[in-house]
């Protein structure tokens, strides 16, 4: 800074000797016209008077009014940095809502189908068991009806065929042999045959 | 102006009354400087003042300009004086407006350059020297002295020291003031010369006439160079000021 300014200087005084003498060697009248002491009052009053006036001036009307403008316009851009960070928390808390209501949603969907999945799942479990419970008394009947129906079956042939037998041994061999004879004949017969495969 | 003869190149800074005025046996009559001292304030101050009429949150063209040249000299009055200097930003950008109008007015032809006048820079710099003391003064009092005192200097020293930084603070306001006068006094008269060369080569008529040729094109790249210095020395006392001022409020 100090070396600065001395150059400076140094600088300007050559510069102002350079001028003065080529003021001098041009042949100007009796020096330079700034040394002439009797216009030095007017300047000095003038440039109070201007100075002053336009110090009064800047002071309180021209940088009072930038700086409001500046004043105004950094207080407008932080409000609406701030209203902006607002508004994107307020987005992101928003989004935040939205997703866990879509997860509750989801869950509850989820729930809603498995109880379905098991109401129907026990609704069929619960017609096939009476199903399977009815086509077994079915079955059931069925079968002894069948066994019924065989045994009576049974029962007639023997009888059919006793008779058969009493007859046959009347008309062949003339023979009349009794009704205990005969069914006994019958059925050593028949566990031949069902012993043969026949039955 | 060629027709008589050429001119000296000092002519230019002549004051020359306009309204005739006295005062307690003083001439203060006004003049051509004064008059471009109150074109200095009043283009700079009207600028200024328009540009700023509409008070728009994003600035045009003008008012960007005019927001430009506040912040420069805010930035200024910060980084080299500190929160406390904002007391004296309505002075310092007085003084940057008027000296830098003030130079570029004068750069017009047939202007008058008043930046160009040793007493109005020197009264300039000397009011500023006055002030920045007495700011110093109040607000440090005696110990104000110390600033004269260099830190961490050999004892020996200390003497011959303190008698170079005595000089060197009494010939701020020289040192400031010579230095905007003889910017301007050198710069104008150059351009004097040059365009007065070039007038008189060309006077000379015939095949020589394309001899002035080369003046006149120094002429042009000297008005750019004293553009440039036109800007760079208001701004420089500007800045200086703020120096001083920072070293009266805060001592070093």
């Amino acid at each position: 800074m100090r070396r600065v300014h001395a150059w400076a200087t140094t600088a300007s005084v050559a510069v102002m000797a350079t001028a003065t003498s080529a003021a001098y060697a041009a042949g100007g009248e009796a020096g330079l016209p700034q040394l002439k002491v009797g216009t030095w009052p007017s300047q000095l009053f003038w440039l109070v008077v201007i100075f002053g006036l336009g110090y009064v001036f800047m002071a309180r009307v021209v940088t009072p009014r930038i700086g409001s403008v500046l004043e105004e316009r950094r207080t407008r851009l932080d409000e609406d940095l701030t209203r902006a960070r607002e508004a994107s928390a307020e987005a992101a808390q928003t989004r935040a809502d939205y997703e866990a209501s879509l997860d509750e949603a989801r869950n509850e969907a989820a729930e809603f189908a498995r109880n379905a999945a098991n109401e129907a799942q026990a609704k069929a479990d619960a017609t096939e068991k009476k199903a399977a419970k009815k086509m077994a008394t079915r079955i059931g009947k069925a079968e002894t009806a069948l066994a019924e129906a065989r045994a009576e079956a049974e029962s007639n042939l023997t009888a059919i065929a006793t008779e058969a037998a009493i007859e046959a041994a009347t008309q062949v061999a003339g023979v009349k042999p009794t009704k205990a004879q005969a069914d006994k004949a019958v059925k050593a017969a028949a566990k031949t045959l069902v012993a043969q495969g026949v039955g | 102006m060629a027709s008589e003869g050429m001119h000296s190149p000092v002519e230019q800074f002549e004051i020359r009354s306009i309204v005739d005025l006295s005062a307690g046996g003083y001439d203060i009559s006004f003049t051509n400087s004064s008059l471009f001292m109150l074109l200095a304030m009043v283009v700079g101050g009207g600028f200024l003042f328009s540009a700023m009429r509409n008070r728009e949150l994003v600035p045009g063209r003008m008012q960007g300009a005019a927001e430009m040249m506040y912040e420069f000299v805010a930035d200024m009055v910060r980084s080299n004086v500190g929160n406390d200097g904002r007391a004296y930003f309505p002075f310092v950008f007085t003084l940057f407006v008027f000296l830098l109008f003030g130079n570029m007015l004068g750069l017009i032809p047939y202007s008058y350059t008043f930046t160009s006048q040793i007493i109005v820079t020197f009264a300039m710099a000397g009011f500023i020297f006055l002030a920045v003391t007495l700011i110093g003064l109040f607000k440090h009092g005696l110990h104000f002295f110390s600033f004269f005192v260099p830190q961490g200097a050999p004892k020996v020293l200390i003497p011959f020291l303190i008698v170079i930084e005595v000089i060197s603070y009494f010939v701020r306001p020289v040192s400031l003031s010579v230095r905007l006068f003889a910017n301007m006094l050198a710069g104008h008269t150059m351009l004097k010369v040059f365009a007065g060369l070039a007038v008189m080569i060309s006077g000379a008529g015939g095949i020589a006439m394309t001899g002035s040729l080369l003046p006149f094109l120094a002429l042009v790249g000297l008005t750019g160079l004293e553009v440039l210095v036109a800007a760079l020395q208001a701004y420089v006392f500007t800045i200086l000021t703020c120096m001083y001022l920072n070293d009266a409020l805060h001592l070093h």
